[in-house]
Formats: structure tokens, sequence, C-alpha cells
């Protein structure tokens, strides 16, 4: 394997890993105000299939990706409705939005299956000047697009908000001990209603950002194939800190894109089928491994979540 | 209340249906009474929805033990896969050398021990390390999927059929090939399938072991005072929820399909279950009814792929999964007696179904 497709695979690992960084960045905002949202999967399919749709339409990768983020904050508003309003169970609630996400997106998408994007609707490159020239970093960081960059910006912004400010601080107290929450006076299902909104509208800019950036056409079929759930895992394994949730996404990125990169090598032994297996594998693996260290084992999980509340009542 | 409340949500998903048909410039009204009329309004229509149907009885159970004790086997649809890999695989290697009926209760058999095996590993897991279930069950069907279709359309495999240009499985001997029942499409994998309910339903509420699966899935606290293990029922609910659906693959083989076919299987059959098991309250004879209801809707999508504006099929899993959603929300109703804000409400419990704690305690 030579030097330019180690860096060609890394940055393909970069942009791979973005969708999955977003979604995971997503669900920590949603889980940390104490609220499960399994749906991602299919708010991601909802959102790609909307941002093709308006972008293919208008022209704009900016406007499909607003249109995308909005029509998934749609369903995330659902399953905040159905868990925080009726207390339902939100494991179930989540399943729902996966298959309803999967059912409408393919409705939706079946007349422009195989339809590529339109060029001009396609997210633009953008180098970082300076920085590009870097060697090995320069084209695997600094090579990509506003999107990966805005990435970053956001795990930054998100550590900041739940960490270092009062706001952030409400957050966390909502997803540990709501009824503690409540009682010093916070809004809590305001706040669990925001924050499953904010979690949906990345996991929209995720499939958004697979089908503005990563494929060539709309496939129902291509689109997530399971992706929202590996974001879920990533939460776990990043302990609900968005920074963890980047760096893991971006390893992430490497399973994903490893197939093509060992393809590009030469490598034919092994069946295509074995190495799309990889990434789950991995998820799989990793999660055992995790729960296998006693002391990591409950590292970051708001206590409160997936505990649906009423006030006076226990 | 209770019956009231999934025809609603049954009312309310077909409104939220319509109003996506209309998006997308289909007339709901044409579209739903093809719907209807495919489903339940002929004979054959009602055949065909019982075709349909009878996977979903037990990938609906497979969701409904589980459930029970408050675990969550996403991972029936793989489950299934693995199943019918294997009851295939056996039915195939045995070929004609065994008299029908000991071939057709071996390859039934072969589907259940695909299933459980493949539940295994989260099962352990699970029971051993707290390991969420959730997401390893459901990536697990991502694994199925590949490795099915490895078997199939990516290598020159046992399962394939080594003559024909496309790609396909290898067609099961006659001796396991299940009887049809009278001259309909309907096949003994109805009957399977009802035998199975039945003994989902004498397990649940005349053995000790249902008993104790009551007591677990109520309160683990509990379950653990009177000594009952966490670690075996955990992992008897899995294996069992795995058996299950492992039977529906091995169904498919055998009365459908007649080879391992990777189109047949890939349907989110196991996906449905948990809807299944869902609307039925976790009630196995509710199962049979919810499973017709969902079978119907499925091969009303079928139907509609034909009619000359060529409606999506798809319409039919997005029913699905908005049915879902308002009967989750009409548990309210059943759960509580509402009184309007301005009034306190007092929880009624002991629903199977009601919002479970998740989650915090399993990284």
């Amino acid at each position: 394997m030579n030097e330019s497709l180690i860096t060609l695979t890394l940055a393909a690992a970069v942009a791979a890993g973005t969708p999955l960084a977003l979604a995971a960045i997503g669900e920590i905002i949603t889980q940390r105000a104490g609220i499960l949202n399994l749906g991602v999967e299919g708010m991601m399919l909802l959102g790609a299939v909307t941002t093709f749709l308006t972008a293919n339409a208008t022209g704009s990768p900016w406007v499909g990706m607003v249109a995308g983020a909005t029509s998934a904050a749609l369903l995330a508003a659902t399953h905040a409705f159905v868990s925080i309003s009726l207390r339902a169970n939100q494991i179930v609630s989540g399943l729902a939005l996966v298959i309803f996400g999967i059912g409408l997106s393919t409705f939706l998408g079946r007349p422009i299956e195989g339809v590529p994007l339109d060029p001009t609707a396609r997210l633009p490159g953008a180098t970082v000047p300076g920085l590009k020239d870097i060697p090995v970093l320069g084209p695997v960081l600094f090579s990509q697009d506003v999107v990966v960059y805005a990435t970053w910006v956001l795990a930054a912004a998100t550590a900041l908000y739940l960490f270092r400010t009062r706001p952030g601080l409400s957050v966390r107290a909502v997803g540990e001990s709501i009824s503690t929450a409540d009682a010093m006076g916070i809004r809590v299902a305001a706040i669990r209603y925001a924050h499953t909104i904010v979690g949906g509208m990345l996991a929209g800019g995720a499939g958004a950002y697979l089908i503005l950036a990563l494929l060539p056409s709309w496939s129902q079929a291509a689109t997530t194939n399971g992706r929202g759930f590996i974001a879920i895992a990533l939460v776990v394994f990043a302990s609900w800190r968005p920074w963890r949730a980047l760096v893991g996404a971006y390893v992430f990125g490497l399973a994903l894109r490893a197939n093509f990169a060992l393809q590009a090598a030469g490598v034919t032994t092994i069946s295509a089928e074995f190495l799309a297996m990889a990434p789950y594998l991995l998820t799989i693996l990793l999660l055992i491994a995790l729960s296998m260290s006693d002391t990591r084992r409950r590292a970051g999980a708001p206590e409160a979540l997936g505990l649906p509340y009423a006030r006076e009542e226990r | 209340m209770y019956p009231l409340a999934p025809a609603a949500a049954v009312l309310l998903a077909l409104m939220v249906g319509a109003f996506f048909l209309v998006v997308a410039g289909h007339d709901p009204i044409t579209v739903y009474r093809v719907m209807m009329r495919s489903s339940f309004g002929s004979t054959p229509a009602v055949i065909n929805t019982l075709v349909s149907a009878t996977p979903l009885i037990l990938t609906g159970l497979a969701a409904l033990v589980c459930f029970r004790v408050r675990l969550w086997n996403i991972g029936a649809e793989g489950q299934l896969y693995v199943g019918a890999i294997l009851a295939s695989g056996v039915a195939l290697w045995f070929g004609d050398r065994l008299g029908a009926p000991i071939a057709i209760t071996v390859t039934i058999f072969a589907g259940a021990l695909g299933g459980t095996l493949f539940v295994a590993l989260p099962a352990l897991a699970r029971s051993w390390l707290g390991t969420n279930e959730i997401i390893t069950t459901l990536l697990l069907n991502f694994v199925a999927l590949l490795l099915m279709n490895w078997l199939i359309f990516g290598s020159r495999s046992y399962w394939r059929d080594p003559v024909g240009t496309f790609p396909q499985g290898k067609r099961i001997p006659s001796a396991a090939e299940f009887p049809r029942l009278g001259d309909t499409r309907l096949h003994l994998g109805l009957l399977v399938a009802l035998v199975a309910v039945l003994l989902v339903w004498l397990m649940l509420t005349r053995t000790r072991f249902g008993f104790h699966m009551r007591v677990f899935g109520d309160s683990e606290k509990a379950a653990r005072y009177v000594g009952i293990s966490a670690r075996r029922m955990i992992l008897m609910a899995f294996l069992i929820s795995g058996a299950l659906a492992g039977v529906a693959g091995a169904i498919d083989v055998g009365g459908l399909s007649r080879r391992l076919d990777p189109n047949s299987l890939a349907i989110g059959l196991g996906y449905a279950g948990i809807i299944v098991a869902a609307l039925s309250r976790l009630n196995p004879g509710g199962v049979v009814l919810v499973a017709i209801l969902i079978g119907g809707v499925r091969n009303a999508g079928t139907a509609l792929q034909a009619l000359p504006e060529r409606v999506p099929m798809e319409i039919a899993v997005m029913l699905e999964g908005a049915i879902l959603i308002f009967a989750l929300s009409s548990e309210v109703f059943i759960r509580y007696r509402i009184r309007w804000p301005w009034s306190a409400h007092r929880a009624i419990t002991g629903s199977p179904f009601a919002a479970i704690p998740t989650g915090g305690d399993r990284a």
C-alpha cells in the first residue's frame, strides 16, 4: 500500500466518519437530557431523501440540508411528544421512528431510485489555506468540505455548552435526576423537547451529508445501512462526550472505507460481503469489551436516560 | 378503552398515510380501496394475507418473549435469516434420504437451532456482562444479511444453485417441502406458527418458568429476592426468542421459497415482529390477530405495486411504523385515566408494556 493510497483512505475515512459524528453528537445532546432516541436511522434516511429532493429541485446543497434537517426534526418532535408528553416507552417509539422513516423515505424515494444528484447541488470542497499543505494531515483533514470543519466546531461547541455553561448544567441535571431538576425550577419538559429536536436536526444533517457528499445517487438500500445504529453505539463508546464521539466516528469511518482501500491495494482473497461486515462486528465487539471492564461500565450514562417523568409520581 | 385504541391507531395511521399519498400525487381513497380489496376482499386475498401473516406470527412471538422480561431483542430479522440458512442447509444435506415427516421436522428444528445460535452472542453478552442488547442484536441483522447474500450472490456456496444463469438458492429436496393445506397457497407453516402460539401461551401461563418470567418482568428486584436467576432468565428468554425467529426462516424455506431466497426473506419480517408484539400488548393470542392485520397491510402493498400508477409498496411499511407510533401513544389512554391538566391523575399500573426504564444501568 503506497503513501498516496493511505492518505486517500484516511481522507475518505474522515468524510465517511462525518455523518456518524453528526448523528452521534446529536444523540449525545438528546441523551444528555435523558431521552433515548433509537430512531436515528429513520431520521437520517428521511433527512437524506428530503435533502436529495430539495437539493435537486433548487440546485442548492444548503437549501437541501436545511430541508433534510427540518424533516428529521419533525420526526424527532414526534418522538419527543410520545415519550415526554405521553410518557410512552422510548425504545418502542424510537424503533417505530426507524420503521416509519424507512417506509416513508423509500416511498418518497421510489421515483428517484438510482437518479444521480445534480452536480450543482453537490457539496463543494473547501480547503483550509495554509494548513492544506501540511504533509498527510493537510490532505486528510484540511482538504475536505465546510461540513467536516463545521463538525469540529459543533463538537467543541457542544462540549463547551454541556460542561461549561449554566444551561448545559441544567440539561445534564435533567438527564441525571429529572425530579431534582424539576424541584430546582428547571423547565424539564421544555429542555427535553428542545434537545430531542436538536438531536433530530443533526441526524437529518447527517443524512443530508451522506447524500450531498458521499453517495453518487439516491438509493434507499445503500444510504444508511445501519449507520444510525452505529452512531448510537458511538455515544456509548464516547461515554456521552462529544470529542470522543468525533474521534470514534473517524475510526468507524476508516472501518467503513477499509474495504475499498483493501480492494485498491489488490487484496481480493476476502469477499466484499465479509469486508462489509467489519464495521458491524467491530461495533459489537467493542461494546462487549467495554462492558467487560467493570469500572468503566456506567461511565457517563445519564442516570435518568429513558425514564419518563411525571411530576409527583414515583 | 382497550379495543378502541388499536382501531383508532390504525385509523390515524391511515390518515397520515393519506397525507403522504396526496403529497406523492396519488388518490388515497383509490389506494386504500385497492389495499382493502387485495388484503381482505376475497378468498384468495384472505389466503394470501394468511400466508404473509404466518412468519409475522413467529417473529411477533419472538419479540413478545423478550419484551415480556424487558429485554429488547431487535435481531429477529437476522435470526430469521440464519434460521433459514441452517434449515435450507440441513434440508439440502439430507436430500431425499429421509422420509417427508422426518425431513420436515428436521428442517424446522434446524431453523430453530440457527436462530438460537445467532442470538447466543448478544444473549451471553447481555446476561453475563450487561452489554446493551439493542445495539448488538440490531447490528447482527446486517451481518446475517451480508452472510446470506454472500452464500447466494457472492460465492459458489453449497446453498447456491450450480446450474441456472441467475444466482439463486438450490431447490430443497421434495421430502423437506411443506405440504400445502388443501388446494391453496397455505402451507404447514401456518399450523406450525399456531402451535408455537399455543406453546408460548402455555409456557407463559401454565409453567413455573412462565411465572418466573412474569415476576422478573414486573420487578427484577422481586425476582432476585425469590431466587430467580437473572442470568438464566435473560439467557433463556433470548434463546427461545431466537428459536422462534429461526423457525420463521425455516418456514419460508420449506413452505414458500423452497430454497434459500434472500429476496423472499429480507423483507423486514423481524422488524415487523416488533410491531406485532407491541400491538398485541404482549398477548400471544393477540399476536395472531395483529399478524393478520399487518400481513394484510403488507399484502396490499404488493398489490399496489401492480397498479397502473405504480404506488410504491413501501406505503405499507410507512403505515406499519405509523400504526406503531399511534398504538404506543394510545397506551397512555389505556394506562391512565385522563383527567385534563387542571386535575391530578394517577396511574393504573399493570400494563406489561408500560414505559420501561432502560439504558441507565447498562452501558
